[in-house]
């Protein structure tokens, strides 16, 4: 811990960065705090919060940026929040000259539960990198069952959406101004629970965005597995564009471009 | 009523210059196919949006046909490059949520293509036929 | 046409039109008469695979789709005065037997001949058999059995038995290249390539796995891209490439299948059999073309093709006449299309005096602001006489649209398409305060325009109606199920209805343009490009890197026709230079592009200083460069050379050219290989040319071509012919076993290389090598950001359609001629140049640009700037605005094709008048009894 706050104190007082996004410890809690070089002070309480309390501090950062866009941060970042940048970066929504990274690897059993393909950022300022796991048994439980088995599952989830928009509200991703998911000529008005649809729509927005964050299934109160619906997601695009979600080396996102040439092909009949 | 032949309701969404065509060109030849389709014109493939597919089917559609020109004949040079990374996306993430995935189809169709037309429309609607009703909409009937 | 008179700028030209039976005017395109003729005559269309009616279409999508009746087959004529059966079905009283061919005198100021080809017919070639056995045919008759509307809807299966073939032979070369059977010494240029595509499609159509073999000489694959194809088939396909010469067509005994006896390379005598074998037939003249011709009194070659030089591909020997395609010598779609819009060219520089004189203006008609009104949808059902009624209940549709919300006027109309139906249709848009219109009726694609217009002069925006086909998506295709096609109808109109009454009036707006070109590059094809516009009365800049015009050209002594280069060239530089129209920028280059067609500012910066200059269009015309060889001591020993160095040497009588006792020339240097893989398409020629200069200086000297494949290709095939004659030693070798170069003491070199004739390797003695390096481009990157254009893989510039579209870009206004864009020779790249030139010349003619209509529209309050919709724009029509932080469309390039619009995850993006309300509308409409039935059933 001391070496982060040696490195955002010195980012801080050279006046590299106008604040850092991190975590503050306040009545036992770690919660998300911006540290200015004006309350220094305050970095004595600067934190890392144990694997399973997080927010989405790419999204804070989003409004920081919107809001003092010629200033620079510094923010402290998992493996998922650094995809969740690479990706922002890309769709237009951060300039990466404008972060600084204070990267945090997750313990092996955050890795684990997550089933993180990518547990550490790129600067680890703090923890131990551990495992990947490349392999979702959760995505591999739902491709094994038949048609009907998946189906009936999948209703029962969407069966108890209660729409409150918990899963967009939280996603570092969901950055658009007008939310597709409440236009009336997509999906219908005042149903709980919402359209069959409804998550469907959802999933096609994720894929390709989603950094596998998770912040959207621990938000839902219906316990919705959504991470496993936006993990297949990604799975597909990387086996149909070959793009990694999140990485900064395959290119433009297939939803950014035409692309030179097709090479998939249409279903038979 | 009940004993008569499910006839599915489908959705086609036909590009202007290609799959529309052929579909006049069927017409101008007579050939002849199911009259289950409910066609709609786009300028191009790459107009339908997956909202609009998932759209046709929360409201009941049996069966959504999307037509295109021939990769490399776009009229707009390459809108139905992205149709098609749209559209297989939509069928594989339909067949991981179990929705009948076959119930979408895409098929390039071109303008000289009468035949074509006639076959795809055929075969899709057999094909649905055989599938029986949408589950959505047996689900949306059991909402109402 | 019959005859010419008159000089260019004043011809008359006597056009003989013949009588088709069937009035234009009336003819509603139903296809009765065909249905009602009794009789049957071969379908020339389809090769005489299927059968016609003597009234016929001549093809399903035949523009204008009017019929016509064959005077030589009808019964009518035959029979003196009986039949008329079409006549007495026609439901619009189209058929006029009375009708007598016309002569008529049309005046005009320039001729462009575009009469095309003729297959060559194989008949002739007894040794193929393909007037006896069923199963030899030829590449265009396999064409029609790969055609989903040809005879077999695309199913592939050989004539004697329809069984689907599992084993196909293409023989190339039948009619070309070939003095014994059919006087044709020349390469027909196109045949390799079409033998190839065939290969590929007969093996998709196939349900089996499919043997295809093409039985070839050299295979010439020598334009954009075509060399990868040929990898592709061999690679990927597994299509079997057989170098050979074939013997005889023998049918095998007891079955229909076909035996080719053929002589591998190495002598050996083989034999193999097929189900079907393909004659890959070559390109003609046909005798009534030459009878044009003479006509016209213009010069033909030996070949029979229209002369021409290579400085002026499209002139013929008269004055005021051009040509283009395929009777200017053989050659593919692209280089036809090319052609044509350097002959339009041709044409538009003599006429530009004349541009705009008879042309009118349409009428502009007020239009009425519906803005504030509710709609007011009236709804026209058509019964197309009995095309549409006799199957669809058009009372019931008419009685079902009344009851749709919005709808205040519907009636039924026999002819919708009439010219009484637009009179009524206007009459009740003002009896009825109509604000909004749909016909359902027959297709969009043909008669959206008329009901548009018609609607504009009544006072309404042409965007604010909608048309339900229920013709060719209905009646049509639903005969024998009347309830149902009535049923498809009602819901095709209420779509339409509800789609309609969510249209708003679309507006389009009138952009200025700036009437000057910019050519960046001032090579030959720059020049050119640049006198084709300054010709046509346009001001034009040309930018050139070098202090000198001319470019590589300089370095070239003759075209390939043996035509010297350096006067003409004198000349072109001269005429640039000394033109009032033509502003020309040395040592220059341009560093900066802002604006779009018709607008464009581009700062050309010449030694550090900067000058804005606006133009309408630009035409990129860079040229190439030869590749430097890293092998064969290029560049270590003198007697190494490049085309271009031994253009040079023999220019100057460089005693090492003058004094060689043996020459050796190595070809495909740095092409066709894995990290270039494209031919260079000049090289071949090149060589040829050269070794017979060097015959001409020393008819003894000994000289020798080592090639993959020699790409002598069109009417340069004479040139080949020719060098074997002289005695030119040509030995061919493969890509993966290359000619060993040694080098002595005193400098001499020797060739090894493995004769594949003989079976083993060969060593020469050269005292000049010949090295045909491939032509690359250089610095195009910069250029193509900045005019945002893209490259292909190679590097080339990338057109925005290899066949159709050979000189445009997919961005508006900019256009490529030249190396820049392949490889091509001198002749080629003037034809290149000259269309650029036509085609920048359509963009600079016009008053303005007309923008708007079906476009779409970025919503700025919703948009999130992520810029999804930039990259897919398939025409770089939409930029993102760095200060606002969000996308906009330019509604002059935006083509209205929508894919911006569903890559909008907020749906923030529109295409007007297929918004996503839109289309939501009708997937609801279209379900919408749906609905109704399952609320039913869950009520019950």
């Amino acid at each position: 811990m001391d070496k982060i706050r040696k490195k955002v104190k010195s980012l801080l007082t050279e006046g590299k960065v106008a604040g850092y996004l991190g975590y503050i410890l306040r009545e036992g809690h770690p919660l998300p705090h911006l540290f200015t070089r004006d309350h220094l002070a305050e970095l004595e309480q600067a934190v890392v919060p144990p694997g399973d309390a997080r927010y989405p501090l790419d999204k804070i950062l989003q409004a920081l940026a919107r809001r003092y866009p010629e200033d620079t941060f510094t923010i402290q970042v998992r493996g998922c929040d650094e995809r969740g940048l690479n990706e922002l970066y890309k769709w237009g929504q951060l300039d990466p000259d404008k972060v600084v990274l204070v990267g945090v690897a997750c313990p092996q059993e955050q890795a684990d539960y997550c089933e993180c393909p990518g547990p550490y950022p790129s600067v680890v300022d703090y923890g131990e990198k551990c495992n990947p796991v490349p392999q979702s048994r959760r995505v591999a439980r739902i491709d094994s069952l038949g048609q009907e088995a998946a189906f009936q599952e999948w209703l029962g989830h969407f069966a108890r959406c209660v729409k409150c928009y918990g899963c967009r509200d939280v996603c570092p991703m969901c950055f658009c101004k007008e939310c597709g998911l409440e236009h009336p000529e997509l999906m219908s008005i005042g149903k709980v629970p919402p359209d069959t649809i409804f998550q469907l729509v959802r999933a096609i927005h994720m894929a390709g965005r989603c950094i596998d964050c998770g912040l959207c299934e621990e938000a839902c109160p219906a316990d919705i597995p959504l991470r496993v619906l936006y993990k297949k997601g990604n799975l597909l695009v990387k086996e149909l564009f070959d793009y990694d979600t999140g990485s900064l080396g395959t290119g433009l996102s297939p939803w950014k471009s035409l692309g030179d040439e097709v090479t998939l092909e249409t279903k038979p009949l | 009523m009940a004993e008569q032949e499910f006839q599915p309701k489908i959705i086609g969404f036909f590009c202007n210059w290609c799959t529309y065509a052929g579909a006049d060109l069927a017409g101008v030849t007579r050939l002849q196919y199911p009259p289950n389709i409910r066609v709609i014109r786009v300028m191009c493939s790459g107009t339908v949006s997956p909202h609009h597919v998932l759209r046709a089917f929360q409201k009941g559609a049996d069966g959504v046909l999307i037509g295109g020109c021939h990769i490399g004949d776009c009229h707009y040079l390459r809108g139905n490059y992205m149709t098609i990374k749209r559209m297989r996306f939509l069928q594989d993430l339909l067949k991981f949520t179990g929705f009948e995935a076959d119930r979408l189809h895409l098929e390039w169709i071109s303008a000289a293509e009468g035949p074509k037309l006639a076959q795809t429309v055929t075969a899709f609607t057999n094909k649905i036929k055989s599938m029986g009703p949408s589950p959505l909409k047996r689900l949306t009937a059991k909402a109402a | 046409m019959v005859g010419i008179g008159g000089e260019p700028g004043h011809f008359s030209v006597k056009v003989l039109e013949m009588a088709r039976y069937i009035d234009m005017q009336k003819c509603i395109s139903c296809g009765i008469c065909a249905e009602k003729c009794p009789k049957k005559v071969p379908d020339e269309y389809n090769q005489g695979l299927a059968k016609r009616k003597s009234a016929y279409l001549s093809y399903a999508q035949a523009v204008p789709p009017k019929y016509a009746i064959e005077r030589e087959t009808c019964l009518y004529f035959k029979k003196g005065g009986k039949c008329k059966a079409c006549e007495k079905f026609c439901p619009t009283q189209a058929v006029d037997f009375s009708q007598t061919d016309v002569e008529k005198d049309i005046s005009v100021g320039a001729v462009i001949l575009s009469p095309g080809f003729k297959p060559y017919d194989p008949s002739q070639y007894t040794a193929y058999h393909y007037a006896k056995l069923p199963n030899v045919i030829t590449s265009m008759e396999l064409e029609r059995f790969l055609a989903a509307a040809g005879p077999t809807q695309g199913h592939l299966v050989r004539p004697s038995d329809h069984k689907e073939p599992e084993r196909i032979a293409w023989l190339q070369c039948v009619g070309s290249r070939d003095v014994h059977h059919c006087d044709h010494s020349y390469c027909s240029a196109v045949c390799c390539m079409y033998a190839i595509k065939e290969a590929i499609i007969a093996k998709e159509h196939s349900h089996g796995p499919l043997d295809a073999a093409i039985f070839f000489m050299d295979m010439r694959t020598h334009g954009k891209e075509f060399e990868k194809y040929y990898w592709r088939a061999r690679d990927e396909f597994g299509v079997r490439f057989i170098r050979s010469r074939v013997h005889t067509v023998d049918p095998v005994p007891g079955t229909d299948d076909v035996a080719i006896r053929y002589l591998t390379e190495d002598g050996e005598l083989r034999t193999e059999e097929f189900d079907l074998v393909v004659l890959s037939v070559g390109l003609e003249t046909s005798p009534g073309i030459l009878e044009l011709g003479k006509t016209l009194g213009i010069a033909i070659t030996p070949d029979l093709f229209a002369q021409t030089s290579s400085f002026t591909p499209v002139t013929t020997s008269k004055p005021g006449i051009f040509v283009c395609g395929a009777f200017q010598g053989p050659k593919d779609i692209p280089q036809s299309v090319m052609e044509a819009s350097a002959a339009a060219g041709a044409a538009s520089e003599l006429l530009a005096p004349a541009r705009f004189a008879l042309a009118r203006k349409k009428p502009v008609f007020a239009e009425h602001d519906v803005s504030q009104e509710e709609p007011r949808v009236g709804v026209f059902v058509c019964h197309c006489g009995i095309n549409i009624a006799s199957v669809v209940d058009v009372e019931a549709v008419r009685d079902y649209s009344t009851t749709l919300p919005h709808v205040a006027f519907v009636e039924n109309s026999l002819f919708a398409c009439s010219q009484d139906t637009q009179e009524l249709i206007k009459e009740r848009i003002r009896e009825h305060k109509l604000n909004r219109i749909v016909v359902a009726s027959c297709t969009p694609r043909t008669h959206e325009p008329t009901f548009q217009e018609t609607i504009k002069e009544a006072g309404l925006n042409k965007y604010l109606f909608h048309m339900a086909n229920i013709r060719d998506q209905g009646s049509w295709v639903h005969m024998n199920e009347p309830a149902a096609a009535t049923q498809r109808a009602k819901d095709q109109v209420r779509m339409a209805v509800a789609s309609v009454a969510l249209q708003p009036p679309l507006k389009e707006f009138d952009l200025p343009i700036t009437k000057a070109g910019l050519v960046v590059g001032g090579g030959v094809a720059g020049l050119e490009a640049a006198l084709g516009l300054a010709d046509q009365g346009y001001q034009v800049h040309v930018v050139e890197k070098k202090d000198f015009l001319g470019g590589h050209a300089r370095k070239l002594n003759h075209a390939w026709t043996g035509e010297p280069i350096q006067p003409y060239l004198d000349d072109l530089v001269k005429r640039v230079q000394n033109h009032p129209k033509v502003e020309v920028h040395l040592d220059a280059a341009i560093t900066n592009v802002k604006g779009f067609v018709g607008n464009f500012v581009s700062t050309v910066t010449t030694s550090g200083r900067d000058t804005e200059i606006p133009h309408g269009a630009a035409i990129i015309a860079i040229g190439g460069h030869s590749y430097k060889p890293q092998e064969y001591f290029y560049g270590q020993n003198p007697r190494v050379m490049l085309s271009l160095e031994m253009d040079m040497a023999l220019r100057e009588k460089n005693p090492l050219v003058t004094d060689a006792q043996s020459a050796v020339f190595i070809q495909c240097v740095g092409s066709r290989i894995p990290e270039r893989p494209y031919c260079s398409r000049v090289c071949c020629t090149h060589s040829v040319e050269n070794a017979l200069q060097l015959k001409e200086l020393n008819p003894d000297m000994d000289v020798f071509i080592l090639y993959r494949d020699m790409r002598t290709y069109g009417t340069r095939e004479n040139l080949y012919k020719e060098a074997r004659e002289k005695g030119v030693m040509f030995i061919r070798f493969s890509v993966d076993d290359v000619p060993k170069v040694e080098q002595t003491a005193d400098g001499r070199l020797t060739v090894t290389v493995r004769d594949h004739v003989l079976g083993r390797p060969v060593t020469l003695e050269a005292d000049i090598l010949g090295l045909a390096s491939a032509i690359i481009v250089k610095d195009q990157l910069d250029l193509a950001q900045l005019f945002k254009v893209p490259l292909t893989n190679d590097g080339f510039f990338l057109e925005a359609h290899m066949k159709l579209r050979p000189v445009d870009f997919a961005t508006d206004g900019v256009f490529v001629a030249g190396l820049a864009h392949y490889p091509k020779p001198m002749d080629e790249s003037i034809a290149q140049a000259k269309a650029a030139a036509a085609r920048a010349a359509v963009v600079l003619s016009q008053e303005s640009i007309r923008a708007g209509g079906v476009v779409a529209e970025v919503d700025a309050s919703t948009c999130v700037g992520c810029q999804a919709c930039v990259g897919v724009c398939p025409f770089g029509a939409i930029t993102f605005l760095e200060d606002q932080k969000v996308c906009e469309v330019n509604q002059a390039l935006c083509k209205g094709c929508g894919t911006c619009a569903a890559n909008c995850p907020s749906e923030c993006i529109t295409l007007f008048g297929f918004s996503h309300k839109q289309l939501y509308t009708q997937v609801d409409e279209a379900l919408a009894e749906l609905e109704v039935e399952m609320e039913e059933a869950a009520g019950a």
